[in-house]
């Protein structure tokens, strides 16, 4: 199993001239750390007008800094959101591959459509066509990575026969995600061999059940790329401290502050009646299980808050249900000071990660 | 964090409902047809026309609906609602600024037992092929007219209706009544908003003549069964509702 970070942005009321900038220097040094720690991905979201919640509207300028002070961590580009509106498929495959090419190949894309009705609405998008447009986008993407000139004749957009330019790093391009918050969404993500980004469940027995589907589904997938991205990542919270009970009371203030922001936010589908949004989106299956009843620790069932020996057991619960990553929130409106976010990092690399190098290592080796 | 509504509630507790009971039973409302129109209005008038207890919805958009209620226990009639929509912690709720009513009847029911205040009027909800309208008028003027145009169908499980808070009195205490109806949907459509809206003229000045509708956005208009359940919550309005919400005895419901 594989750990990674990703960001919100969240900003915190009372709003000065400093705010935003901290939060994104904050944010910066954290990136910069677990890259020297071993996490393997760092992923910004892309969220706009929402305040507070995220201030995220532009990942790849973050991601490109990101990239500059850092040497190995991957970049994940994610969610980028794939309604005309907000995004034309050229300047995605445009921008991604920029990306791609000075992080010299580190780039993974996330791809979505949002479940707000502030963007949605902001951006004047039919919630009943996202679906659509991401499955028109995510067709297109790759082939103007991988072909030397590209037209194309569509519903959400049409172009004449032109080179987009210019092309990834990686060959034949980068992984491709999906952002997974509706139920079903993961199945999507397996007919087109991309992998699933934020897959979280109900509970780790129906995890295991959609994890095997999800695996028979994209052995027999029809991929929109060159080649199938296979992998399951999780998101998940985490404050690793020595002290067990310490660790969880200030991970749980951290859930519950974003839990908070998150439900400021009018989902589409209480705006907007419509089939195409059947659940709140904002990882709401996440928020659902880190509010659960939670163990005699007071610590929600999954959720990687605690001391690292709890943090272990949570975790290898994830690993045996078939999730191949697990990224982490680190902090929420930063609720968490920066030099106790960076000591639960240095922790987690230190205590954690050993525990699960182990078990990959006993794999090759049987 | 998230801002708090601004509303001095206590200036307009005079005129807020007295509730007989916290514990009334529920009535059963069949066959009710219901047009409402989700748009969004400008953020500080809404924040001053919601209580501290309330968070403004992000965007802040209110509710503009009129239904017409064919059974009751106290007969037929129609009522248009006006409610902003808010987070009780993080909970959709709809803020009633203020309800017409076409019967004295239900008009001091409503008040009593659920702590609507509501003013008398005429409320008329049109079916037409191409469209619904409902209507009101006070004193001989449109004080609103809300249309759901060219309804297509959809599905009545996608449609979420919010849950309505009134401010009302009981005894000495103020408070905010949560109103969580049942909906079973026998026909459900979605078109699009339309809305003409006399602010100055609702919600015992709540509105100070200023929320202006910004975006039209949806709306839905739909055949349902559904009922005014006994209430199982009520929230402090001066307190935010994460601290000041209880529940209170009712029926089918165990007491804290």
């Amino acid at each position: 199993m594989k750990f990674g970070i990703f960001f919100e942005l969240s900003v915190p009321r009372p709003w000065d001239d400093e705010t935003e900038h901290s939060v994104y220097m904050n944010a910066l040094e954290q990136v910069r750390l677990a890259d020297e720690l071993g996490f393997d991905q760092v992923w910004a979201v892309e969220h706009h007008f929402l305040e507070e919640y995220s201030h995220c509207s532009a990942p790849d300028v973050f991601l490109s800094a990101c990239a500059a002070q850092t040497k190995r961590i991957r970049v994940g580009h994610g969610i980028v959101v794939c309604v005309p509106g907000f995004n034309h498929p050229i300047r995605i495959a445009e921008r991604a591959a920029v990306l791609d090419i000075i992080s010299s190949g580190r780039l993974d894309l996330g791809t979505g459509r949002s479940a707000t009705w502030p963007e949605l609405g902001g951006f004047q998008a039919d919630p009943d066509e996202t679906k659509k447009s991401w499955d028109e986008y995510i067709h297109c993407i790759p082939k103007m990575w991988t072909q030397e000139r590209f037209e194309y004749q569509g519903q959400y957009f049409s172009m004449p026969n032109r080179a987009v330019l210019p092309k990834p790093y990686q060959k034949p391009h980068p992984p491709l995600w999906v952002a997974v918050s509706s139920p079903g969404t993961e199945f999507d993500a397996a007919d087109r061999g991309m992998g699933a980004l934020g897959v979280s469940f109900t509970s780790f027995a129906a995890q295991e059940q959609r994890v095997k589907t999800y695996r028979e589904r994209i052995a027999n997938c029809d991929p929109v790329g060159e080649f199938v991205n296979n992998q399951i990542a999780s998101v998940n919270f985490l404050y690793c401290h020595p002290e067990d009970e310490e660790g969880v009371k200030i991970g749980k203030n951290m859930i519950g502050t974003f839990q908070y922001m998150a439900g400021q936010n009018a989902m589409a589908k209480e705006v907007y009646p419509t089939s195409s949004y059947p659940t709140g989106g904002l990882l709401a299956a996440t928020r659902r299980q880190a509010d659960g009843p939670g163990d005699a620790r007071g610590a929600p069932e999954g959720i990687a808050v605690g001391n690292p020996a709890n943090i272990i057991r949570e975790l290898k619960k994830w690993e045996a249900a078939g999730v191949d990553r697990v990224n982490f929130m680190l902090n929420a409106a930063e609720v968490i000071p920066q030099q106790r976010v960076l000591d639960s990092l240095r922790l987690f690399a230190k205590e954690v990660m050993p525990a699960f190098q182990k078990s990959e290592l006993a794999e090759v080796g049987s | 964090m998230a801002a708090y509504g601004t509303l001095a509630f206590e200036s307009v507790l005079d005129n807020a409902p007295a509730l007989k009971s916290l514990e009334t039973e529920p009535w059963t409302l069949p066959g009710a047809r219901l047009i409402q129109a989700s748009i969004e209005v400008e953020r500080e008038p809404a924040l001053a026309a919601i209580p501290p207890a309330l968070h403004p919805s992000l965007p802040p958009y209110a509710l503009f609906a009129v239904t017409e209620f064919p059974e009751s226990p106290v007969g037929p009639f129609r009522l248009a609602q006006v409610r902003i929509v808010t987070r009780a912690g993080t909970r959709p709720r709809g803020f009633l600024v203020g309800a017409v009513c076409d019967s004295d009847v239900a008009a001091a029911e409503l008040a009593a037992r659920w702590g609507y205040s509501v003013v008398p009027g005429e409320v008329k909800l049109v079916e037409r092929h191409d469209r619904w309208i409902g209507t009101v008028v006070r004193d001989g003027a449109t004080i609103m007219q809300v249309t759901c145009r060219d309804p297509q169908l959809i599905n009545g499980a996608d449609i979420d209706l919010v849950d309505t808070l009134t401010l009302a009195r009981h005894e000495s205490e103020s408070l905010l009544m949560q109103v969580d109806p049942e909906y079973v949907y026998h026909a459900a459509h979605r078109g699009h908003a339309e809305l003409e809206f006399d602010s100055a003229s609702w919600g015992r000045g709540l509105l100070a003549g200023s929320v202006r509708p910004t975006s039209p956005n949806v709306a839905v208009c739909c055949r349902v069964d559904t009922d005014l359940p006994t209430p199982r919550f009520v929230i402090d309005p001066a307190k935010p509702a994460l601290l000041g919400t209880r529940r209170i005895s009712a029926v089918g419901e165990p007491a804290d």
